[in-house]
């Protein structure tokens, strides 16, 4: 069985993000990481052709500047190839844009299953893995927390906020995994290694049929018009227990109609 | 090398990554010696595949071994292997060794010493001086870290001194040896289960004790008159066992003689003494490297962090002159490991004079850097929960263990007065 893993680079969460002033894009100039979310679907990946006996795991990732630092993460923890989209008419892109472009990569990878995270860490606008279902018209299975494939359909419990409920769909579809779906392996020494060899085609918008006018600032339909300072905290109320504090805390539930 | 490569960087940051989320929280329980730290290596061996590297490297050594000498009878030992070219674009065996050395004494420097001695020394002498037979029988499960080793040369008295004062003997007794002796301060000696143990030849003649041939053992827990004591009460690097060995009339035959014969190649004993000095100096190297990166990084934040009449004591330049300092520290100590990682990847090694400068430095360095950490943090430094005085008390170690300060003195003015 041969799954496509869509993985997200991004500038790692742990330095202090900055905007474009211009554009207010996510500045990305820097070195990008494997988007954490994005390891859960290359682990279940990984394991789900492990269990078909057979088959391989390839990545697909649109992320600017040539960048493979986040693909060569996931290859050291055993994905076969990568498929690398970058080019500067792809700057700007929104998410539909993003979706087109990973759908032709996707494409070409005849895959039987497409695993994407169920939002990135940076944008999460948690929509694109859906339209690349639309655009190659596949089924679509989103807040995977497990998944299992039997012949040639996928077993999918699907997160709910009451629990979950039991999916099953044909094959090819694209589902989105969920943090917890499965653990994530650390990249053996042995994979390291080995990550550096393998290949990753590297292909423009162009090679994949697409144009400025359809991906890219030129094809994006939505802008950021502006963006404000986020409010800051107000201090809470605190509440002193004198043996009545249960109470209050429901009352004080109630006022938000959380209860 | 200036910098790691990418691919070192990726090691880096997985076993980072490993040791904040396995090691970091039990760093509490494995200090306080509620936990030995064998498992948590295990772990290691297991999540990086480093167990199966290791296992590839054991063939190819045993192949190597084998084929020098076909047949494999007493006095087999393969003789010494030309360095293995690892070209520096692999990232070298050397820095795969080193780097998971410097993550984990971010946090632990104990489990470091635990691990090399096991790994470094026990494993390391067995497959450089054992026949195939004892590489196959000890070595294998040593160097996986199946099994756990400890390497006893120093004595209550001699240690500096140790090969000239060494006490314990061993007597010939037909085809037979029987040992007698105590090792004081031997890392891993209250777990071992594989014990490399030197000894005095006692072969009945009137050579003066000093100028008596050494001889390696090789032991299993468990032998009749070998008994191994609890872990000693210590300064620091509580998360490494440390103990005593007491030998009486332990009866081993010639298979557990390392090399199976008394023959001195290369030196023998003594030599086999000092072959690990300068990867283990190295080592220690790597270790002070791993501490000082965590005391400078910890003492930078805590300087910006802590406010004192309206300002952060980072504004104040005799707190600038320690931060300073430390990263002039990080900055040396750095490139001496870098150092040793190219000349490794170039089949070169350092001379036993350069290894003992690097340790020397390294050493007092990782010493100072962390004392100054904690005079930086005030009480706090003080205080267990801010970890650098647990580093402080660790580093110290580092210039007592694998020759004392004094001694790479020593070493290295030596060296410059012989030329
Ligand atoms: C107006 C606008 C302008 C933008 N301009 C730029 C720009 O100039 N440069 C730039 O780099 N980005 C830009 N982006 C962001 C970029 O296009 C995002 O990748 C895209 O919008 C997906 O959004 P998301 O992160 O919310 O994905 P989500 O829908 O939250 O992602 C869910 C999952 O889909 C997969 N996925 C998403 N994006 C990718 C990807 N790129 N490669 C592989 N898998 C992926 C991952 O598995 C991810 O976890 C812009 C976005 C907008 C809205
Ligand atoms: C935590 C720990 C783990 C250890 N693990 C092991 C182990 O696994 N196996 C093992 O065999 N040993 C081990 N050791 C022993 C260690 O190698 C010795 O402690 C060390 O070599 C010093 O020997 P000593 O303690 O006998 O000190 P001594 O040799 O008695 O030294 C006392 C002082 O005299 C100084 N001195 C000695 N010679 C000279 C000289 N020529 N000129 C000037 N000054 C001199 C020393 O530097 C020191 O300051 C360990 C020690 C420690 C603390």
């Amino acid at each position: 069985m041969n799954v496509v893993v869509c993985v997200k680079q991004i500038p790692d969460p742990a330095a202090p993000p900055a905007l474009d002033p211009g554009t207010h894009n996510l500045v990305r100039s820097g070195k990008l990481i494997l988007d954490d979310s994005d390891a859960y679907g290359v682990e279940m990946a990984l394991q789900l052709v492990d269990a078909a006996g057979g088959g391989e795991v390839t990545l697909v990732s649109m992320a600017p500047n040539g960048e493979t630092s986040g693909l060569r993460t996931a290859l050291a923890m055993g994905a076969a190839k990568a498929i690398l989209v970058s080019d500067e008419t792809l700057a700007g892109s929104d998410a539909l844009g993003t979706a087109k472009v990973l759908a032709a990569a996707i494409r070409r990878a005849e895959p039987d299953l497409v695993i994407a995270a169920t939002e990135s860490t940076d944008g999460y606008t948690g929509t694109t893995p859906v339209q690349v279902a639309e655009l190659l018209g596949l089924p679509s299975v989103t807040f995977a927390k497990k998944v299992e494939v039997d012949g040639q359909t996928v077993k999918v419990e699907r997160q709910t906020e009451a629990g979950y409920d039991e999916v099953t769909s044909p094959l090819p579809a694209v589902v989105t995994v969920t943090a917890g779906v499965v653990e994530p392996r650390y990249p053996s020494f042995k994979g390291i290694m080995a990550a550096k060899s393998k290949p990753v085609d590297t292909l423009t918008a162009a090679d994949l049929g697409l144009d400025g006018s359809q991906v890219g600032v030129g094809g994006a339909r939505q802008e950021i018009v502006s963006v404000v300072e986020a409010e800051a905290r107000s201090a809470g109320e605190v509440v002193v227990d004198e043996g009545d504090a249960h109470e209050r805390v429901i009352q004080f539930l109630e006022q938000l109609k959380i209860l | 090398m200036f910098e790691w490569s990418q691919e070192q960087q990726m090691v880096r940051d997985a076993v980072r990554r490993f040791v904040e989320a396995e090691i970091a929280p039990h760093v509490d329980a494995l200090e306080h010696g509620d936990l030995p730290p064998y498992d948590i290596i295990r772990k290691l061996y297991a999540t990086f595949g480093m167990d199966a590297v290791a296992r590839d490297r054991f063939e190819r050594q045993l192949a190597r071994a084998r084929s020098r000498r076909p047949g494999g009878g007493p006095g087999d030992r393969p003789e010494e292997a030309p360095p293995e070219k690892e070209g520096a674009g692999d990232g070298g065996a050397a820095a795969m060794t080193l780097i998971p050395i410097v993550e984990l004494c971010r946090f632990c420097p104990g489990i470091v010493t635990a691990m090399g001695v096991s790994v470094g020394l026990a494993a390391g002498t067995i497959m450089k001086r054992g026949t195939p037979a004892q590489m196959e029988r000890w070595g294998l499960d040593l160097l996986t870290f199946d099994k756990i080793g400890a390497w006893a040369i120093t004595e209550p008295g001699s240690g500096s001194d140790a090969l000239g004062g060494m006490l314990a003997t061993a007597r010939r007794d037909g085809e037979e040896y029987v040992l007698n002796g105590n090792k004081t301060f031997i890392t891993n000696g209250p777990y071992a289960d594989t014990i490399v143990f030197y000894a005095k030849l006692d072969d009945g003649s009137d050579t003066p004790v000093r100028d008596r041939q050494v001889l390696t053992f090789l032991l299993d827990r468990g032998m009749p008159g070998l008994e191994q004591s609890k872990p000693f009460r210590k300064m620091g690097l509580h998360s490494s066992p440390t103990g005593e060995l007491f030998l009486s009339d332990v009866r081993v035959g010639r298979d557990r003689l390392l090399g199976e014969t008394e023959e001195e190649r290369d030196g023998g004993g003594r030599e086999s003494a000092k072959d690990n000095f300068v990867t283990e100096r190295a080592g220690v190297a790597a270790m002070a490297l791993g501490v000082i990166e965590a005391c400078l990084e910890l003492s930078v934040a805590y300087a910006r962090d802590r406010m004192l009449w309206g300002q952060p004591i980072g504004d104040r330049q005799l707190i600038q002159l320690k931060l300073a300092k430390m990263e002039v520290a990080r900055l040396n100590v750095q490139n001496l490991v870098f150092r040793h990682i190219e000349l490794s990847a170039a089949g070169k090694s350092l001379t036993l004079a350069e290894a003992s400068a690097m340790k020397l430095y390294s050493a007092q360095a990782a010493s100072e850097v962390a004392m100054e950490a904690v005079q930086l943090f005030g009480g706090n430094g003080y205080m267990a929960e801010y970890r650098v005085e647990q580093l402080a008390r660790d580093a110290k170690v580092f210039q007592i263990y694998a020759g004392t300060d004094e001694i790479q003195v020593t070493h290295i003015a030596k060296d410059l007065l012989r030329r």
